[in-house]
């Protein structure tokens, strides 16, 4: 019994397939690659695995997370190659490592923090942008209504932007780096900000690109304050160090 | 399309994962290579059409050929038309992205009655003329095939060539049809291919009202179309690199056909009386395909498909043997049709062991009287032993299918549905000791549809009337604890009725009720029984005329010119016996 943690990235072949499709896609991927998952116990028994803050639809992903047990012990560099062996185009492993023996579920909870970059093709003004930004950022508070939801209700964007800047703006092209909360305790998502820029037009088209998650408690610990890790560092992984 | 445009599209429509194929197991060919490159569509929407297995065993033959090419396309759903015609785009294929036009051959499922407005739907999307007679060199064959060929009329005009049964053998024959150089000559060498009808070779003879006439050869056309057979069922190909789609489809499982044909013979069942003779897999192919089939598609359930898969001859045994090799690695095995008797349970309780979800019972009618009019084996005690044995198994939900509208059925006949119901779910409370509050059955109406090659095809259907009066005797009927009663609209059986008795002039119907914006008739919400009525109106005719009228034994009809092996003669022994049956 064994628990493997990986990083992948959802390029754009499959930006458009949905968080639930991805997970049998995986779940397919792993039975292809003949990895001896562990399936839980009851009437419909299925793989033990969890993912970490789902991207949303139409994004691409450089550092996705999921977690996975396997029946037995194996070498975390085979399990890598077996199952992009087995993905889609598209889906591909990063890195897979072995969880501490004494974690029992891995569950990302910690996981907070989310970077995007925001890619808008289109007729726009690096200025405009650039103006909208600082407004949005001045802004006391940012209320937005979440119909989709149950209960309804009404969001303060605010405090859930980190960051958020323009980092390249050509003739139709303006892109944004936003850093926003994510996670069970209250997310940001980045077409909100969007629509508060006022880009949600006919004649734009927006690009989504989530470059990694972070846990910010320890983003921000005292030795290592301000400074942004890939999570599998912060996990004692093998990681590519901060950005 | 540049990639822009269609990231502009995705962006705006429902589930775009419909369009943007890539899915594992999709074969993409070098276009330039492939001699004949077909197009092979389903006239519905992409989770309904990659369930079809009919489709993937021909994308399989033709692309494990060197000289063809397949790809896919689907009806796309009403915002993704939308945003097709408001751009001007047309219709494209799914792998290449290449619009439909630009193929050899564009290949139509038909399926069921109800998608035949999508057919048109996306002839027009893709650009090509939706008459035959209006297509030129540059567009390509349109074929249709599949359940709905069986009587081609409806469709004939709509159609180069329409192939009449299994596609197997005769698809690699059309695409070589298709290397002719020019148009004419495509057409005569599809009309010399065994069960391809080539409408514009034949003409259509109407006697008064109805489905009434005959379909006459011209110019030294065969004058019949039999129905083309795969004599080899273990040798037939059959795709085990199933296509394994990102969203989830109506059936996301791995499908082993275990047999083909029904040896049953129920007298209302077109897919019994057309698709004969019965032919089974064996044990050993079967149990191979299934493990090929698992390993190239990480599926986690097998489907063994048949019309009664309880009849094939080795079931016990792979049942046992799948159970064995798939069952630890969290594989279950399921079943898609089985009787109504206690082996059916045992063996739904081998192989379900993994994973206990209902179980599906087909009774169709609700006394012994009735079900022998039907040609239906099941006697009621057959009945209360599966039930029994289910039960006692542990199953708690049951659904059950009925009809209503069956010949020489009465009143009670429809009472006892809801009396047959209340006893069944009386007896499970009492086999199900302390579990009675988990028992549910479902019970399911539908309304007889008469179906040409059947026993039963000169059988009116009840008018709609009719039929909402015997669904009130149901409502009053059918109450109580566990039981939940469904029906199946009846102006879509009309419907449903009427272009499956139709004749060529119902072409015109079809084609007036697609201008009035019909799409996606069979699912209820896109479905309007008004607009079907005025575009028979427009087309000259009386839905009634096809739908409800009963014809004469001696009449010559609509679909005479195809035959399915059984003569007209033994179809008309089989109903007088059975109405005699009735009186009994």
């Amino acid at each position: 019994m064994a628990q493997f943690v990986c990083r992948y990235r959802k390029g754009p072949e499959v930006r458009w397939i949905s968080h639930l499709d991805l997970k049998r896609t995986i779940e397919r991927a792993m039975r292809r690659a003949e990895l001896p998952l562990e399936l839980t116990q009851g009437h419909n028994p299925h793989p033990k695995m969890s993912f970490g803050p789902p991207l949303p639809m139409g994004a691409t992903g450089e550092a996705e997370l999921l977690a996975f047990h396997l029946a037995q012990a194996a070498d975390p560099a085979q399990v890598k190659e077996r199952l992009d062996n087995q993905l889609p185009p598209g889906l591909e492993i990063g890195e897979v490592w072995l969880a501490p023996p004494q974690k029992k579920k891995e569950t990302f909870g910690e996981v907070d923090l989310a970077e995007y970059l925001i890619t808008v093709t289109g007729q726009v003004s690096a200025e405009q942008v650039r103006s909208r930004v600082k407004e949005l950022l001045e802004a006391g508070e940012l209320m937005v209504h979440r119909g989709g939801e149950r209960p309804e209700r009404e969001v303060d964007l605010r405090p859930l932007i980190q960051s958020l800047d323009v980092v390249q703006a050509g003739d139709d092209e303006v892109v944004l780096r936003a850093r926003l909360k994510t996670g069970s305790h209250g997310g940001a998502r980045p077409q909100e900000v969007v629509q508060f820029l006022g880009l949600e037009r006919d004649d734009c088209l927006i690009g989504y690109h989530r470059t990694g998650v972070y846990a910010s408690a320890e983003a921000t610990a005292p030795k290592s304050r301000g400074v942004w890790r890939r999570w599998s560092r912060s996990r004692g992984g093998p990681g590519r160090g901060g950005t | 399309m540049k990639d822009f445009d269609f990231d502009v599209l995705l962006s705006r429509v429902l589930k775009p994962a419909r369009y943007t194929n890539g899915e594992w197991n999709a074969v993409h060919k070098d276009r330039a290579a492939a001699r004949v490159r077909v197009a092979l569509v389903y006239p519905d929407v992409y989770e309904v059409g990659m369930s079809h297995l009919g489709l993937q065993i021909l994308y399989h033959v033709l692309n494990s050929h060197p000289d063809f090419l397949a790809e896919r396309a689907f009806s796309p759903w009403p915002d993704m038309e939308a945003e097709l015609r408001s751009r001007g785009l047309p219709l494209t294929s799914l792998e290449s992205r290449t619009p439909l036009r630009e193929f050899d051959v564009v290949g139509i499922t038909l399926p069921y009655e109800l998608t035949y407005s999508n057919v048109l739907n996306v002839l027009d999307i893709a650009g090509i003329p939706i008459r035959a007679a209006e297509r030129g060199e540059n567009d390509p064959l349109v074929i249709g095939g599949g359940p709905g060929a069986v009587n081609p009329e409806p469709m004939a005009e709509f159609f180069d060539g329409i192939l009449v049964g299994e596609g197997e053998e005769a698809i690699v024959e059309i695409a070589e049809a298709a290397t002719a150089p020019r148009r004419a000559e495509k057409l005569e060498r599809l009309a010399e291919i065994a069960g391809v009808y080539v409408p514009s070779r034949y003409e259509a003879v109407h006697e008064g009202a109805g489905p009434r006439g005959a379909v006459l050869p011209r110019n030294g056309a065969p004058e019949r179309i039999e129905r083309r057979v795969v004599e080899d069922l273990d040798a037939a190909p059959f795709p085990t690199r199933q296509l394994v789609p990102f969203l989830e489809t109506v059936h996301s499982r791995v499908t082993l056909e275990i047999m083909r044909g029904c040896a049953r013979g129920c007298h209302f069942c077109q897919a019994g009386a057309t698709c004969r003779p019965v032919r089974t897999r064996s044990l050993e192919t079967l149990l191979r395909q299934a493990e090929e089939a698992v390993a190239a598609t990480g599926h986690d359930e097998i489907s063994l498909l048949a019309f009664t898969s309880v009849d094939h001859r080795d079931i016990r045994e792979l049942a046992a043997k799948l159970v064995e090799r798939f069952g630890s690695r969290g594989i279950g095995i399921s079943l898609p049709s089985l009787r109504a008797d206690a082996f059916s349970v045992e063996l739904a309780n081998t192989i379900q062991r993994v994973r206990k979800t209902g179980l599906t019972f087909a009774p169709e009618a609700a006394t012994d009287r009735l079900r022998r009019v039907l040609g239906k084996q099941l006697a009621e005690h057959d009945l209360f032993a599966a039930a029994e044995a289910a039960f006692a198994s542990g199953w708690n939900r049951l659904k059950l299918y009925f009809m209503i509208g069956l010949p020489t059925e009465t009143d009670e006949d429809v009472a006892a549905i809801g009396d047959l119901m209340q006893r069944l779910a009386r007896f499970g409370r009492g086999v199900m000791e302390g579990k009675q509050g988990r028992l549910r059955i479902g019970i399911s109406v539908s309304a007889f549809v008469p179906k040409p090659h059947t026993p039963f095809q000169w059988v009116g259907q009840d008018r709609r009337e009719e039929l909402a009066r015997k669904q009130a005797i149901l409502q009053q009927t059918l109450r109580g604890h566990h039981l939940k009663l469904s029906w199946t609209d009846a102006g879509t059986s009309a419907l449903e009725a009427a272009i499956s008795r139709g004749d060529r002039r119902v072409g015109r119907a079809i084609e007036a009720a697609w201008r009035a914006g019909a799409r996606f008739d069979s699912w209820g919400e896109h479905f309007d029984f008004a607009r079907w009525e005025r575009a028979f109106s427009e087309a000259g005719l009386r839905m009634e005329d096809y739908a409800n009228a009963a014809l004469g034994y001696d009449d010559r009809l609509a679909w005479d010119h195809v035959s399915c092996g059984v003569r007209k003669e033994a179809l008309r022994a089989k109903v007088e016996a059975a109405l005699t049956e009735g009186e009994t």
